[in-house]
């Protein structure tokens, strides 16, 4: 079985991609844009996911390449969300993790894990949070940002989901903001160009697991989340509106994938698919 | 030693108070460039009409906002105007004037601040100290007016919501259905309405915002008689937990300021569009800045503010100041609010029936212009209680004889620190150091001097300007060292910068090589695909 984990290419991985960006973007939100960095809160993140991950693991597929998805939610749990203390990461963590393997329907996990997780601490414990604005409007950090996602998403093949709900939530911010309300072209430039906006659409929405399996059904789903975000950031004035709206809008999944059937998500060939297919490796 | 102590405390506290009063008045003087407030002033007259810096006290309770607006108008009270978009038709009992002073004291209590502390001579035993200061104020209580009108100017589609008058003001809420109605309407009224306010005050009527517009009733103003305009309040329930700042920018091309003193239940406050920066603290200074201390930060404010791509929110304080709460700053540069400051401020949770309650004080000073902040403050509560202050440290050496072999210890890190702090000062403020090496080793040197000469215990090389044995060499530090306000600085030197820089490579390198990589992974599943199709064609063909 070892054997097996090592033939699978380094690059066929999507998710060793996004393990390298989305270090990144901690490094660079630390150092450059000078985060509170707390060690002792990013430890509790990283190991509460793993340790969960390890556990859920351990009862059911044995297959610890999965480790790599739980680094993913950590990672994206660190660039997003903020806690007083250690302890209240760790229930995040394990609480994010902890949703893919309780909350399952037609086996397959219902909720984004990180968006489990950040929602669940924010709402239970009341000592956790979201800072929009940590991610200002750099330029240069947005476009490495959009680089970075085009490449992962290319080869996820989830590119059609985050064009959907940016294009989607750009058209209705621009009918506000510039057709309706009359303010210059700069102010919605620095609405769109928020950091927060574009790592949720790249690196949270995106999540093959949790999102709809056909392409068709994934437009429809992407389109729902921006008219939700647009709607509570406008009216409601809730600023972490997308991470709210995608929590709600998770379980209408299920739903998309009855109406709209296609093949599921797979991170890698399994077992079986290895032995019969060819790989980069066979040639 | 009780008196060394008490001596100590003495100068601890006198140097605090003068360190806050110096930033305070740094602040009043308005070193910064500043026109207008969250609003715009706008004149009955052509009066020049400036305003320094904006002071706002913002208190977020759920949905309820209470915001007080400073009045640091410097023209003609007579030609004193405002208008501030609000989402609500304000009601009488939503608008009031407060007392002058909290602001003063709320600034004086929250500035940055410089901490002196005193080197402990490694040849003598250890001293220890430190010092807790209160205040107590009694509350001032006002009387009230009212009046309600609802009037409709037809023609201009401008209505008149509510009309009152509050003390020395006489305010209206206005609505409009459009911008050049009401910009119309201002100026028929005698108001004088920026150039371009037609433009800017147009979606605030799209998003079905009022107009509080205020002026000072001159009459009022006599009765009153202390020929100042009061801070005016105003509170209202709306999800919205914003600060107008575009109107404001509408009469103003440079930067402007702006203070917020920000209260809340739960924790810290933070803006949802821009950044909210920390600005730099807890550093070790040389000891000539505590001549300089307003000058230094408002460098090192001008250096954060660049180094921020002139796009951040600055945080300067922030601090649990519940009535429960133990030391609330360290050191405190003046008085931490007490109840009557609380209940001015609009922070109607707290009294003295109800001292269990929790209360967050946050400080955020942002430098704002048109290019850089095309949209409005937006703010949101956290649970953030972290406290946190811009504090600046100054050291004083040790006094007495240091001619143990700790002593001799001690002088070389002295010099070793005093490098660092010429360097920090550089990097926080680009003030040229180079200048002034001789504060490096000046210490050790007239030590050494003193000792070879007299082959006796030197006199002690004391620290300070002030107080008793502290006549030493530090007295003839160069004064007002000048700050390089060169462009080219900005960012640079900083090891953030460096490392977020050399990062940035990193991942150029690579996404560069994995770009390369992936190019050459599907360069080679298509040319096996191929290869494996011809071979089922060969086999095929064989078959048959």
């Amino acid at each position: 079985m070892l054997a097996k984990h090592i033939t699978t290419p380094f690059l066929k991985d999507a998710r060793h991609f996004q393990i390298v960006y989305l270090s990144l973007f901690l490094c660079y939100g630390i150092f450059a844009l000078g985060w509170d960095a707390n060690l002792m809160q990013y430890l509790a993140l990283i190991g509460g996911c793993l340790l969960t991950q390890a556990i859920g693991i351990g009862f059911t597929t044995k297959d610890f390449r999965g480790l790599k998805s739980a680094l993913i939610t950590a990672l994206g749990l660190c660039l997003l969300l903020k806690t007083n203390g250690a302890a209240t990461a760790f229930l995040a963590a394990v609480l994010a993790i902890g949703s893919k393997y309780v909350i399952r329907i037609n086996n397959k996990h219902l909720f984004n894990p990180a968006n489990f997780g950040i929602i669940a601490a924010v709402v239970l414990t009341n000592d956790a949070w979201v800072s929009p604005g940590q991610w200002g409007n750099e330029a240069l950090m947005l476009y490495f940002m959009g680089a970075a996602a085009l490449m992962v998403l290319l080869k996820v093949g989830r590119i059609d989901t985050s064009l959907a709900f940016l294009s989607t939530f750009a058209v209705l911010e621009y009918l506000r903001t510039i057709v309706y309300l009359g303010w210059e072209w700069d102010v919605l430039t620095h609405k769109l160009g928020n950091g927060t906006i574009l790592l949720f659409a790249f690196f949270m929405i995106t999540d093959p697991m949790t999102t709809p399996n056909a392409s068709r059904a994934r437009l429809i789903w992407a389109a729902a989340v921006a008219v939700g975000a647009f709607v509570l950031t406008n009216w409601v004035y809730l600023h972490t509106a997308p991470i709210w709206v995608l929590f709600v809008v998770s379980p209408i999944t299920v739903l998309l994938d009855k109406l709209f059937v296609h093949k599921r998500y797979q991170w890698l060939p399994t077992r079986t698919q290895l032995n019969s297919t060819p790989t980069t490796k066979s040639i | 030693m009780e008196n060394r102590i008490k001596q100590i405390r003495k100068r601890l506290f006198s140097r605090s108070v003068r360190a806050g009063i110096l930033v305070t008045f740094f602040m009043a003087t308005g070193i910064m460039e500043s026109v207008a407030f969250c609003g715009f002033y706008v004149a009955k007259a052509d009066a020049t009409l400036f305003n320094n810096k904006s002071q706002v006290i913002l208190v977020r309770d759920g949905r309820r906002s209470v915001i007080t607006m400073a009045n640091d108008f410097k023209g003609d009270v007579k030609d004193f105007a405002m208008v501030v978009p609000v989402p609500v038709v304000l009601g009488r009992h939503d608008i009031r004037t407060i007392r002058n002073d909290v602001f003063e004291k709320l600034d004086a209590y929250s500035a940055p601040r410089m901490v002196e502390y005193h080197d402990e001579n490694p040849c003598e035993p250890v001293v220890m100290f430190d010092s807790f200061e209160h205040d107590l104020a009694p509350p001032v209580e006002k009387a009230l007016e009212s009046t309600m009108v609802e009037d409709v100017d037809e023609e201009l589609q401008v209505t008149i919501e509510a009309e009152y008058q509050v003390d020395e003001y006489d305010i209206l809420i206005l609505s409009a259905k459009e911008s050049d109605g009401l910009e119309t309407w201002l100026k028929r009224e005698g108001y004088k309405i920026p150039e371009k306010a037609s433009a800017v005050l147009a979606p605030y009527i799209k998003s079905q915002m009022k107009f509080f517009v205020v002026k000072v009733n001159m009459d009022k103003m006599k009765d009153i008689g202390n020929g100042y305009i009061r801070p005016i309040q105003i509170s209202f329930e709306s999800d919205k937990f914003m600060l107008p700042i575009r109107l404001g920018m509408a009469n103003s091309k440079g930067s402007q300021d702006m203070v917020v003193y920000a209260f809340t239940r739960t924790g810290r406050i933070e803006t949802t569009n821009y950044r909210t920066v920390k600005i730099p603290s807890n550093r070790n200074i040389p000891l000539f800045v505590e001549r300089d201390f307003g000058k230094f930060y408002k460098n090192l404010f001008d250096k954060s503010y660049r180094y921020e791509a002139k796009k951040a929110v600055f945080l300067e304080y922030a601090w649990n100041v519940s009535p429960n709460a133990g030391v609330k700053c360290d050191p405190c540069v003046a008085p931490p609010p007490i109840f009557a400051d609380f209940k001015e401020a609009g922070v109607d949770w707290v009294s003295g029936n109800n001292w269990n309650s929790s209360v967050f004080f946050t400080r955020l000073h942002v430098r704002y212009t048109r290019d850089k902040f095309p949209q409005d403050l937006q703010f949101q509560v956290t649970p953030n209680r972290e406290n946190y202050q811009g504090r600046y440290i100054i050291t004083h050496p040790a006094t007495g004889d240091l001619s143990c072999e700790a002593g001799e210890e001690y002088l070389r890190k002295l010099e070793a620190r005093r490098q660092n702090e010429l360097d920090e000062l550089a990097v926080l403020t680009d003030w040229d150091t180079d200048g002034y090496q001789s504060y490096v080793q000046k210490h050790s040197r007239r030590y050494h001097k003193a000792f070879e000469e007299n082959n006796v215990v030197p006199l002690a090389p004391g620290s300070g300007t002030d107080g008793p044995g502290n006549n030493g060499p530090t007295t003839i530090e160069p004064l007002n060292p000048d700050p390089v306000n060169n462009p080219l600085t900005e960012g640079p030197g900083n090891t953030w910068l460096v490392l977020s820089g050399l990062l940035g490579l990193l991942g150029l390198v690579l996404a560069l090589a994995a770009f390369q990589l992936i190019l050459k992974q599907t360069f080679l599943i298509a040319r096996s695909n191929r290869s494996r199709r011809r071979f089922a064609n060969e086999l095929a063909a064989q078959q048959k």
